[in-house]
This record gives structure tokens, C-alpha cells and sequence, in this order.
């Protein structure tokens, strides 16, 4: 991309060098002179001028113009409210008319005291109204949603939530009914604003008038702290705050990280924070007594109980890791181990690839690509829901972007040399891939894909994917690095050591506990451990740790705690029963790391993980063994993709206000499939394969390809590998 | 100056909705002429006519095609704008009702200048019979293969004043909410689907015919240098004979209102005239000596509009029109900017207030102030027209504002011939919204 | 309905155009009013959701969210209208048919409005009786003009 020219505009008397084209807000700002705005917001696309906040004189126009919708045009010459007595009484008309149907009740609104209508009344706003006659007055609030509710009189119907489910979110469910002063923000029939991404309209919103019901009247601005952090629910590992009072998470905000979330965050990452504070949460560690369940045990008696499994159980021991651990933990476990106890078994969540870093590229490259090709048929938005957004930015912005179908097949198929699309992946100079399957050595096949597409010498483009597990990278290379000793998987397996939620909750792992003497488990939740483990030690939530991720990226991100735990820190314990064994361990995440960073992160310390990470060069060379799929899908009728959707799993279970979120009970079937089988949108179908069948809802999904069908994993049963839907 | 016929040419000795008789007076055979020049220099012949727009703003048809894009490698549109919806305004539909071929015709003119290849005729929902009458002509002309390579397709709004805006109408016509859009981009560079477009009004574009019938050159010989040709005139309220009278452009305002609309109707005597629709500020009696053209209007503080006159007698009351012509901006006020839509809704319940005779001194002067915090603010030009009639019939009329307040209620104690008249607009607003009575 | 609105879709450069074309059929097979179902439909025919047509047709005032009667009088009030006595007009009908503006008559048969311009200002009072005009209406006509609707 050439340089932009460079031009001159001159605002307030100030003259300031910026590029052609730049709009009037940011050049403003860059000379130091703020443009107050309440409707201009560019991630939502162009300008509307729609709440006339911003008027300004421009030289050589009669009239008062929208700063929002003017860019930077060489010999501007521009005059604010701060010089311009024409532009200041603009302003102060402006604001005298968006109060004059204001309740103006910020003492009781959840946005007092961060309200940007507040502040600029403050400021620029007419001290008493001269608006003596009834004002408007409707039905408040009003739920767009369980997790969210709308406040009409205080909407100032600047649109920033209704473009923002336009032109980001492309869900087009929250809308403006009626015309002229009946506008009213509102969904189809006053059903539930039900998408993935619909929170983000409750921080878009300038004023009190889309509010987050978990929020309501829990917290005013000046009690409250904001936590700068990292979600920890998915691996994309949007920059979060967590907004806390007296010790307790109240919400969670966007901290905009530009190369990797843009400010969104997907519903899940905003509303389940309340499985911190689940009834089944788990505080006391548990111990199996003979034939009668759990018993409540200290955790001094605990530890000894894990020395004891760990010691009499010698080498035969098999550790199952969830891939959501922070990389301290999985490396302190490691230390004990494989360090301690020369237990080198374990069994990894998803298989990882280090040859991706040689296409590493930040997320917001998808949007400056001009083709983009999404292996496997696993929705992105449920495996890592902001790539999603980043995919409909770049299909706005022009680019192609294609869905491949199966992943192993379509790997092979663009590999060939006579392969149309492959072709056009060769001769681009901004191509991505992204694989979005089931199968986690994903990362190594899509790698050799983009070596065998020439990827190697294009700096735009590059190779991303989406794994299962928020951190499994990290993990991976945490437990790795830990010890450099090997051993063969144990015949018989003395302990299985269940570390986390997820691994808590995979059914093979429930498997591999069958073949072992002895469970141990940590998992934040009663439900999931008990009935098999002999001992339960109480885990931690990504909101109360302090430590490090790897993001599908390879963006090496730093996690901060929220919240003090109601129980003991993971890597204090392990350090702990470390030193039973010998092990040299510190109980401080910082000094851990940095022993981390020396082996594996290029010698950095932790203080080098900043708070907007930055993302690390391309890997030169990758020693890398991964070649290009040769897996062949099997069987005849339709592939099954069975998906584990975004709105599933322990924290959403526990998070009221997503329970109507949960994906129905539906079949997702290509219109070619659902003709040739007479199937209508919406009518009951029966899916079998051999032996069993489930009744469901039909789906017509245009964005999938023929000889496949989706269901959400908890809606799947026992169907295989393969299927039949008969009307 | 006078009467003069150029756009309504036949239209009363021949069914001109018939192809064969508009064909048979020389309908068509100036399109081909058009088309066997180059773009470039049917350009420039349209910018040496100086034809001004007829929609409003008057702007030069010639210059506007100038500045269409025609480079880009988009589709480049021409959109028409039949969507007349002006209080006082009637002259496209009866153009389209009689001389449905005229306008065609120039569609097709207009439409080489800009090398476009598909024509949009927007005409306003309401206008049933006009669209059923311009629909035959269209599939008529088509038929006989008059259009060659060009579509045109006539689209009905649905009742949507604003959607006469010309961004807004784009709206509409993409299928959207009718609202205004941000200008830059102008419609010439980014308009229809993001392409560049041409947007004109009817009569503008149904005159291109007699252009190229009569040339640049003779065309400037009618009406006056600024403003050539004639104009559509619609007139109406209380004078003896309303209607549409083709005028030539300078005609005086007195001839029109006495000469051919037969004078004040019932021997009333002139009060005011609102000269190009409700929208621009009224003339008083003492006024009318004045040419009727763009820049003789504008020096007298008012506008030339939609070339649409409503006569208003010494029965009415000032207060109650301005009360009824701002209820009319306050419901087709499209929602989408503040002063407009917050603004025109205050308007009224001070006009409200006033006119019920509960109104003091405070409120003329927030009333007034209130109008000048709204004029210049607005995204489009609807909040100017809600708040320029009233300014004039505040200032011009004054008495009869104080004496509201003065006597608490109508000087015109129950007989003004607006007496009654406030349908209410909320009619007109959609059932979802719960508004809690006040 | 859905092949008939997606034939509409396709008339256009972009289908969402056919939005208002759409919207305009479904309400004429649906006695004049939309429907929840009405916006489910067209959403379905032009890839559009409800949510978007509903917002659409709210804006604007030919489309009818709540039930109207089979025949509509619309009597234009706007400022020409009103200067020769379109209030005694509205008056008339309101006392021919027992409603006021807005209203529907009890048997479901006619609804009366009062309208903005209709574009008849020369020739006023202006009526839409079923969306054809009629014009210089005059107090006295109005119970023929309902009597011929009563009959129609
Ligand atoms: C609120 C508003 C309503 C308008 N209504 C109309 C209209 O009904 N018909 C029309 O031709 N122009 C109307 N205009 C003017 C158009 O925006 C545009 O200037 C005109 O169609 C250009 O055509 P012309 O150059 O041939 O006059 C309106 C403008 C505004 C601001
Ligand atoms: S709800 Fe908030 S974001 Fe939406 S239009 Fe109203 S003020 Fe703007
Ligand atoms: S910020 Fe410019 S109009 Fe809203």
C-alpha cells in the first residue's frame, strides 16, 4: 500500500500535517482540539451526521457542517465550537434538543458518571432547559433481551446500536420502528435480541438507554475498578476489563486491541462471567470415602492426599490437560511431574503446530485480504466467535471469501496443481487460510497447505487455526519445556490427573479414568467431578489468575487477576507439593515465567508481555514435519458435523441471562440436500444413522455445501460419522 | 412573458397518452437527435440552455450531468424524481397524466448525456392512476422499440414526504428507511447502489424535448436570461380559478393570481402567498408585484420552490397555518437527525400553546428562537422548510401572534377559515410504539 | 406468495429494492394490513430479516401494522385542502360513517383518515376513496360517495 499524501488543513488557527482523506474528528484531535460526537463512531462504517454534536464552520461554506462526515482536504480551514460563536450556539442547540425529551434521571441511570451526554452537558450544555411541556414518555426499560434492556426516553437515537447490527454484526435484528419523533429503537415483534455479538450495543450505547441487566444498579462509576486482562473463554483472547466492586467481577468491558478484537466481544466473553459465582462452585477440596461419596476435607489434609496418590502411584501417572490453563500452571505442573516424579504422559487437548508461525499474521489482516478460503465446516463463529466479525469485515471491504467444505478434502484438493481456487491462492499477494475443523492437527495440514501455495515469501499472507482450547498452545509448549525427560505411556494407569473444566468434562477422558486405580481432579465445579475422581482439589476461573496465553495468533498475552479466588492459587499449591518432591518451584507467576520465557519465549521476562501485546515476527525457518492431509472422509450420505457451539460449556450453563441462547434443537442442511430430499425450512425431519435417529428441526443454511449437515453437539446424540435426513 | 406552452404542447387538442398522437405531433424525434450526438456535447448543449431545476433547488440540469462520473466503471443511473409531495404542489402529477411520452422522452435525453442505460421514475404511492397511466406509456414506448438498450422502470413509494429528498429517495429506492444521507458523496459521484447518478424532477427533465427541439440558443430566448424557459405553475387555496398554468419564466406573480387564476375567490382580499410551496416563507399582499423566476424570488427573501403558489385570504389565521404546516414537518420529520425531529416536535406544542390562547410573551420569543435554533442545523433541508413559513408569518403577521396572548386565544374568535382544522398527526404513526399519554 | 415475491426480488439490480413492491403486495392479499407473518414472508422471499421489514414498513404511512377496514377514505387536510373547507368535508364523513379519523366502521367495512397532501391542492377538497381521487368534494357529496362504497 503507497503512502497517503499528506495535506494541510488548519483548525482553530492550528495547522496540522495529516493524510488526504483523514476525518475532521481524528484530525482535530490531532491538533489537540476535541470534536465533541455522539453518533460518529468509524468502526461502524461511514458517517451518518445523524446527531449534529459536531457542527463546525468550514471556510468558505454559509452553513454549519457535520465535522463527522468532512476528511481532510488540503487548505481546510475549520473553525469549532472552541473559536466559532456560530459553531458553539450549533452545538448548544444541538444538545438543548437531545435533552429536551431526556428524562434526565442520571442520578438513577446505570451510565451516570460515564456518560458522554452527561459530560458534554456539562460542558458545552445550556444550564436550565427551556422545554416546559410534557416530555415523551414510554413503556421503560423494556428487555431486547435476558441480558439486556432498553430505555427509550433515554435514547438519543443516535443509531450507533442499530449499524452496529447492520453493518458489523449483520445479525439486522435491532432496528428503528416508526418515523420522525415516534423513533424507537426496537426488535421484530419484541422478541429477544438473539445473536452472538448483541452485548456489544450496551458499550456502543452513548447514554443509559441500552443497559446490561447483570449491571443494573450493582455499581456506580466511582466504586468500581477496571481490570485490564485477557478473556480466557476461547482462543481468539479479546483484551477485556473486568469491572469489579468489593472483590467481585460486575461486568465485563471491550479494551480494544486493534490487531485482534477491534473492541468486540462475542456474548459469551461478556455475560458468563457469573459462573464465578455458581452454587456448585467448589471451595473445599474433597476427598472419596469408602462407598459413600465425597467428604469435605482442609486443604493441609488435601496436599498430603495428593502426595500420597502421587507418591504410591510412582511413574503411572497420566496427566489430562484442558488446553485452558494459564501457561505458569500447565509449566508448574510440569515442574512437579515430569521434574518430580518423571511422569511425562500427557494427553493434550488438541495436538498443536509450530510450523503455523511461519504464516503467523495479526487477525485484522483478514480484513485487508482480497481472498479468503475457511476450511471444515465448523461455523467460525462457535469455534472463535470474533473471527467471525473479522471474515464479514473483509467480505465489506471486497474480498472473497470462500467456504471449502470438508477440511482434509478441500486441503488436498487446493494443494493440486490443476485446482481453480488453488490456482488464484498461488497468484495472490493477500490470501488467508483458515481451518475450522474438528480435527486439531488442523494447524500442521493448513501450515503445509500454505507452504505448498507459496505462502512463505507474502508478508500478507498467511495461515490461521481455530483450535478448540482458549490457551492450548501455551500449554502445550509450557509442558513441554518443563523437563526434557521421556517415558513410555504406563500399561497401567496408577493416577490420572485431571486438570480443568474442559478435560474434566471430554468424554475421553472419562474413558481413560476407567483404566485408572486413582482420579484426581481440579475443576472449579462440584457436577464435574464428582461420581469419579478420588480427590478434587478446587480450580480457579481465567478471571482470578495471574499469568500468560497464547492466542490462536501465537500472541503471547498476559491474563491479570480480577478477583482474589475463594481458594488457594493454582501454581502456590503445586508449588507446594513441589517441594515435597524436591522440586525447585517458585510460587510467583513472575519468576515463573521468566524461568519460561528463558527456555521458550526468546529470553523474555514477564514484564515484556505488555498490556496490548504485540504479536511476534514470522518464524524464519520451523523445522516442521507437518504435511498436507491425506485423511479421506469415509462412508456414503451426509457428513455430520457435530459442533460444539459458542453458547455451551460450564461458565455459559451457569450464566442465566445465556440460557436463551442456546442453539435449538436444529438441523443445519444445504438447499440442494433439503430439495433433493423435500425438506421445508422449519418442518420436523428425522436424522439417523445406523441403528439411531433424532427427531429435529429443519434449518436451510445457504452457506453450507452439499453432502453435509450440522447439529449442535448436545443435539446430536449418538448419531456417526454419517447420516441420513428423511422429511 | 405570459402564458406559453412547451411542457403541456398538444396535451389539449390530443390524447398525448396515446404513443401514435404524440408520435404524430413530433414526439420521439428529438430523443434520436440526442442520441446522435456525442455525450460530451449534448452535455454542452444542455449547460448553454441553462435549464434550472424544477424540484426546488433550481440548480442547472446541464451542470449536474456535468459532474456525473462518467468514468466509473459502475452502472451510472438516472433517477427521476415524481415523488411531489409539497403541500401546494400538483404540476408532475398532471405532466405525467397527460404527456407521459414528454417525460420519456427526456428520460432518454437525459440519460445519453450521462451514458446511462437504466432510467428510475420514483413516483409517490398516492399517485395510483398517474403511475397506472405512465406504466401503459412505458410498456407502449418499449414495445415499439423507442428505448433501444435503455430500462426504464417506474417505482412506487409509499408515503414518505422526505423520500422527495433526493439522498433519501436513493434510500427508498435501495429498499431501505427513506432517509437523507450525508452529502459529500454527492449523488453525481456515489449515489443509486453506491453508482453515480443523475436525480432530477419531472418537469425538468420532460422540458429536455423542446431543448433539442428549439436548441440551446432559441430555448434562452424564452422566460428570462437566469431563468429560460417556462414553468409549470401550480396554483391554488382561495382564488377563483386554481390549477396548473404554463407560464413563461419572469411572468408577474399579480398576472398569475388575478390574471389567469381569476383573482381571490368569493371577493375576499388577498392576505399572503406562500410562492413555491409550504415550504419557503410567505409573501404579503403588498408583495406579488414580482417576476416569477428563481433569482427575482430569491431577492425578495423567499424561494422560488416547486413553483407551486397557495393563496391564502384575510379569513385565515397566521397562527393556525403556521400550527398546520408545522404539524405536517413534524410528521414527515424522517427521524434520523436531532433539531429536525426533536425540534419540529417542540415547534408544536408551543404553536399548540398559542394558538389555544394559553400562550405568553415567553413563548413568541422562545417560539421564534426555537425556529432559528433549528434553520442551518438539520441534515437535510426539512428542518429549514418547517421553520421558514413560520419565521415569515411570525414576523409579517405579528399583531396576530400578540394578540393571542393579549386577548388569550384567536382574534379571529371561531371564524378563521382554519378554524378546527388540527387533524392530528399521530394518526399517522405505526401502532408498535406504547406512547404513554402525558 | 414466496415464488411471486422472489420473482419481485429479481426485477432489480439489488432484490432489497423489491422491499417496497413486496411489502405493498403481501398487505393487499392480507386485507390491507401487515402482519407478523406478513414480514416473515417477505424476509424469508428477499434474504431480508423481519426485524428489517418491519422497520421499513413502519416508516412509511401506506403501510398499515394494525388491522384497517375493506375500503379506505382519505381526506387530505393539508394547507390548500384546508383553506376551502376541508374540516366540513372530514365532518361529513365522519357523521355519515359514525368514526372519527383513524376509526373503522363497526361492520369492518370502511376506515377514515385524514391525510397529508395528496398533490390535488387546484382542486381541492381532494378524497382518496380506495386510492382513486375524487375531487371538489363537497360536504353534500359525501353520502353518495359512501353509499357507493357501501355498495361496491
Ligand atoms: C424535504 C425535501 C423534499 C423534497 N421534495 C421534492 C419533490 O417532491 N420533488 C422534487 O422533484 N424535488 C424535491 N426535493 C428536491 C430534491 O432534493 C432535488 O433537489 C431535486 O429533485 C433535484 O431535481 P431538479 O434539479 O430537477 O430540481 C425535495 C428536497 C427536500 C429537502
Ligand atoms: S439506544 Fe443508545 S445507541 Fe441506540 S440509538 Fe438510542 S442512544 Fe443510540
Ligand atoms: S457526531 Fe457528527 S452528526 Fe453525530
Amino acid at each position: 500500500m503507497s503512502q497517503p499524501e499528506l495535506v494541510t488543513v488548519t483548525i482553530d488557527g492550528r495547522e496540522v500535517q495529516v493524510p488526504k482523506g483523514l476525518g475532521l474528528v481524528e484530525v482535530a484531535l490531532q491538533a489537540g482540539i476535541e470534536i465533541p460526537v455522539f453518533c460518529y463512531e468509524p468502526r461502524l462504517g461511514p458517517p451518518v451526521g445523524a446527531c449534529r454534536m459536531c457542527l463546525v464552520e468550514l471556510e468558505g461554506v454559509p452553513k454549519l457542517q457535520a465535522g463527522c462526515t468532512l476528511t481532510a482536504a488540503d487548505g481546510m480551514k475549520v473553525r469549532t465550537a472552541q473559536t466559532s460563536a456560530k459553531a458553539a450556539e450549533g452545538q448548544d442547540a444541538t444538545l438543548e434538543f437531545i435533552l429536551v425529551n431526556h428524562p434526565l434521571d442520571c442520578p438513577v441511570c446505570d451510565k451516570g458518571g460515564e456518560c458522554p451526554l452527561q459530560d458534554l452537558t456539562f460542558r458545552w450544555g445550556p444550564g436550565n432547559t427551556r422545554m416546559e411541556f410534557p416530555k415523551r414518555t414510554l413503556e421503560k426499560p423494556i428487555p431486547v433481551s435476558p441480558a439486556i434492556a432498553l430505555d427509550r426516553e433515554r435514547c438519543i437515537l443516535c443509531y450507533r446500536c442499530t449499524r452496529f447490527s447492520e453493518s458489523v454484526a449483520e445479525d439486522n435484528q435491532l432496528v428503528t420502528q416508526n418515523r420522525g419523533a415516534s423513533s424507537v429503537i426496537a426488535t421484530f415483534d419484541d422478541r429477544p435480541y438473539r445473536a452472538p455479538f448483541s452485548g456489544n450495543v450496551i458499550e456502543l450505547c452513548p447514554v443509559g438507554a441500552l443497559t446490561s441487566t447483570q449491571y443494573r444498579f450493582e455499581a456506580r462509576p466511582w466504586e468500581i475498578q477496571n481490570v485490564p486482562t485477557v478473556c480466557g473463554l476461547c482462543p481468539v483472547g479479546c483484551n477485556v476489563a473486568a469491572t469489579t466492586r468489593e472483590g467481585k467481577v460486575k461486568r465485563m468491558l471491550s479494551r480494544n486491541h486493534p490487531e485482534v478484537d477491534e473492541g468486540w466481544l462475542c456474548d459469551k466473553g461478556r455475560f458468563a462471567f457469573t459462573h464465578l459465582y455458581a452454587g456448585d462452585r467448589l471451595i473445599e477440596p474433597l476427598r472419596r470415602r469408602q462407598r459413600s461419596g465425597l467428604e469435605e476435607i482442609s486443604w493441609e489434609d488435601a496436599l498430603d492426599e495428593a502426595e500420597r496418590l502421587l507418591r504410591e502411584s510412582g511413574g503411572r501417572i497420566v496427566t489430562a490437560l484442558s488446553g485452558s490453563e494459564t501457561v505458569e500452571q500447565a509449566y508448574a505442573l510440569g515442574r512437579l511431574l515430569r521434574g518430580g516424579l518423571g511422569a511425562h504422559t500427557a494427553v493434550m487437548p488438541e495436538e498443536t503446530s509450530q510450523a503455523l508461525d511461519a504464516f503467523r499474521l495479526p487477525l485484522s489482516a483478514i480484513r485487508e485480504a482480497e481472498l479468503v478460503v475457511v476450511l471444515g465446516d465448523e461455523p467460525v463463529a462457535e469455534r472463535a466467535p470474533v473471527v467471525e466479525l473479522w471474515l464479514k469485515a473483509a467480505r465489506r471491504a471486497g474480498a472473497e471469501v470462500h467456504y471449502a467444505g470438508d477440511a482434509h478434502e478441500s486441503c488436498r484438493r487446493l494443494a493440486g496443481s490443476d485446482d481453480e481456487l488453488g490456482g488464484r491462492l498461488r497468484e495472490s499477494e493477500r490470501a488467508i487460510l483458515i481451518w475450522s475443523g474438528e480435527d486439531g492437527a488442523g494447524g500442521g495440514h493448513v501450515a503445509a497447505l500454505a507452504r505448498e501455495l507459496g505462502f512463505d515469501g507474502k508478508p500478507g499472507s498467511g495461515a490461521f487455526h481455530l483450535p478448540r482450547t482458549a490457551n492450548g498452545r501455551g500449554v502445550a509448549d509450557a509442558w513441554a519445556c518443563s523437563d526434557d525427560g521421556e517415558s513410555e505411556a504406563p500399561e497401567q494407569i496408577g493416577l490420572l490427573i485431571v486438570s480443568g473444566d474442559e478435560a474434566a468434562a471430554d468424554p475421553n477422558v472419562r474413558v481413560l479414568a476407567e483404566r485408572a486405580e486413582r482420579v484426581l481432579v481440579t475443576s472449579m465445579f462440584q457436577s464435574l467431578a464428582a461420581g469419579w475422581a478420588d480427590l478434587v482439589l478446587p480450580g480457579t476461573s481465567y478471571l482470578e489468575r495471574d499469568g500468560t496465553t497464547v492466542n490462536l495468533e501465537g500472541r503471547l498475552q498476559r491474563q491479570r487477576r480480577a478477583v482474589m479466588a475463594p481458594v488457594p492459587d493454582v501454581v502456590a499449591w503445586i508449588a507446594k507439593l513441589a517441594e515435597r518432591f524436591g522440586v525447585e518451584l517458585s510460587p510467583h507467576v513472575s519468576v515463573v515465567f521468566d524461568e519460561i520465557g528463558a527456555k521458550c519465549f526468546g529470553g523474555i521476562t514477564f514484564a515484556d508481555v505488555h498490556e496490548r501485546a504485540e504479536l511476534p515476527p514470522r518464524a524464519e525457518k520451523v523445522s516442521d514435519t507437518s504435511k498436507v492431509s491425506d485423511t479421506v472422509a469415509s462412508g456414503s450420505g451426509l457428513r455430520l458435523v457435530a459442533y460444539r457451539p459458542l453458547f455451551s460449556g460450564a461458565a455459559v450453563e451457569r450464566t442465566p441471562e445465556l440460557q436463551f441462547q442456546k442453539p435449538e434443537a436444529e438441523v443445519q442442511i444445504s438447499p440442494e440436500d433439503a430439495k433433493a430430499r423435500g425438506v421445508r425450512n422449519g418442518a420436523t425431519v428425522t436424522v439417523s444413522s445406523n441403528g439411531t435417529s433424532v427427531e429435529l428441526r429443519a434449518r436451510i443454511a445457504r452457506d453450507l455445501g452439499a453432502g453435509v449437515v450440522r447439529i449442535p453437539r448436545d443435539h446430536a446424540g449418538d448419531l456417526h460419522a454419517t447420516v441420513e435426513v428423511s422429511a | 412573458m405570459g402564458l406559453k406552452t412547451m411542457l403541456l404542447a398538444g396535451a389539449d387538442e390530443h390524447d398525448l397518452t396515446r404513443l401514435a398522437e404524440y408520435q404524430a405531433i413530433g414526439g420521439y424525434k428529438q430523443a434520436p437527435k440526442a442520441l446522435a450526438m456525442s455525450s460530451d456535447d449534448l452535455i454542452a448543449e444542455l449547460q448553454q440552455a441553462n435549464l434550472r431545476g424544477r424540484g426546488g433547488a433550481g440548480f442547472p440540469l446541464g451542470r449536474k450531468a456535468s459532474l456525473v462520473d462518467r468514468k466509473s466503471p459502475k452502472p451510472k443511473y438516472l433517477v427521476v424524481n415524481a415523488d411531489e409531495s409539497e403541500p401546494g404542489a400538483f404540476k408532475d402529477r398532471e405532466v405525467m397524466a397527460r404527456v407521459p411520452h414528454r417525460l420519456l422522452e427526456g428520460c432518454l435525453i437525459a440519460a445519453h448525456a450521462i451514458e446511462s442505460k437504466d432510467v428510475f421514475i420514483y413516483i409517490r404511492g398516492e399517485y395510483l392512476t398517474e403511475y397506472e397511466i405512465l406504466q401503459a406509456a412505458v410498456d407502449e414506448a418499449r414495445g415499439a422499440g423507442l428505448f433501444g438498450d435503455v430500462n426504464v422502470t417506474v417505482y412506487r413509494g409509499a408515503g414518505a414526504y422526505i423520500c422527495g429528498e433526493e439522498t433519501a429517495l436513493l434510500d427508498s429506492l435501495e429498499g431501505r428507511r427513506g432517509q437523507p444521507r450525508p452529502r459529500p458523496p454527492f449523488p453525481p459521484v456515489q449515489g443509486l447502489y453506491m453508482a453515480p447518478t443523475e436525480i432530477n424532477n419531472v418537469c425538468t427533465i420532460a422540458t429536455l424535448p423542446a431543448i433539442l427541439e428549439l436548441g440551446a440558443a432559441g430555448f434562452d430566448q424564452i422566460g428570462t436570461p437566469s431563468s429560460p424557459g417556462t414553468v409549470l405553475f401550480s396554483i391554488s387555496g382561495n382564488v377563483e380559478k386554481p390549477g396548473n398554468y404554463e407560464l413563461e419564466l419572469g411572468t408577474s406573480m399579480r398576472e398569475l393570481i388575478y390574471t389567469h387564476a381569476g383573482g381571490i375567490a368569493g371577493g375576499h382580499q388577498l392576505k399572503a402567498v406562500i410562492p413555491g410551496g409550504s415550504s419557503v416563507p410567505a409573501l404579503t399582499a403588498r408583495q406579488i408585484d414580482v417576476p416569477l423566476d428563481y433569482d427575482s424570488l430569491g431577492a425578495i427573501g423567499t424561494f422560488f420552490g416547486a413553483a407551486s403558489l397557495i393563496v391564502v385570504d384575510e379569513r385565515c389565521c397566521m397562527v393556525q397555518l403556521a400550527l398546520r404546516s408545522t404539524k405536517f414537518y413534524m410528521h414527515e420529520s424522517c427521524g434520523k437527525c436531532t433539531p429536525c425531529r426533536e425540534g419540529t416536535r417542540w415547534l408544536v406544542q408551543i404553536l399548540e400553546k398559542i394558538e389555544r390562547g394559553d400562550g405568553e410573551a415567553a413563548d413568541l420569543d422562545l417560539l421564534r428562537k426555537v425556529c432559528d435554533r433549528i434553520e442551518g442545523k438539520s441534515l437535510c433541508a426539512l428542518g429549514d422548510f418547517a421553520v421558514w413559513p413560520v419565521q415569515s408569518y411570525f414576523d409579517k403577521w405579528h399583531d396576530e401572534w400578540v394578540a393571542h396572548v393579549e386577548q388569550g386565544g384567536c382574534p379571529f374568535g371561531g371564524e378563521s377559515s382554519l378554524e378546527g382544522i388540527f387533524a392530528p398527526s399521530d394518526q399517522h404513526t405505526h401502532s408498535p410504539v406504547a406512547e404513554v399519554p402525558a | 406468495m414466496i415464488p411471486e415475491l422472489r420473482a419481485l426480488g429479481e426485477r432489480y439490480p439489488d432484490s432489497r429494492t423489491a422491499v417496497l413492491p413486496a411489502l405493498r403486495l403481501v398487505q393487499e392479499q392480507n386485507g390491507g394490513w401487515l402482519t407478523t407473518e406478513s414480514f416473515e414472508q417477505v424476509g424469508e422471499a428477499l434474504g431480508l430479516t423481519p426485524a428489517y421489514c418491519q422497520a421499513v414498513a413502519s416508516f412509511y404511512d401506506m403501510f398499515h401494522l394494525a388491522p384497517v377496514g375493506r375500503h379506505s377514505v382519505e381526506v387530505c387536510t393539508n394547507l390548500s385542502c384546508a383553506l376551502v373547507g376541508a374540516q366540513q368535508v372530514v365532518d361529513a364523513f365522519e357523521s355519515e360513517l359514525g368514526v372519527a379519523p383513524g376509526e373503522t366502521t363497526e361492520d369492518g367495512e370502511i376506515t377514515l383518515r385524514t391525510v397529508e397532501c395528496l398533490g390535488g391542492c387546484g382542486y381541492a377538497t381532494v378524497v382518496a376513496v380506495d386510492h382513486r381521487y375524487h375531487q371538489h368534494v363537497k360536504p353534500d357529496d359525501v353520502p353518495e360517495i359512501v353509499k357507493e362504497l357501501r355498495g361496491a
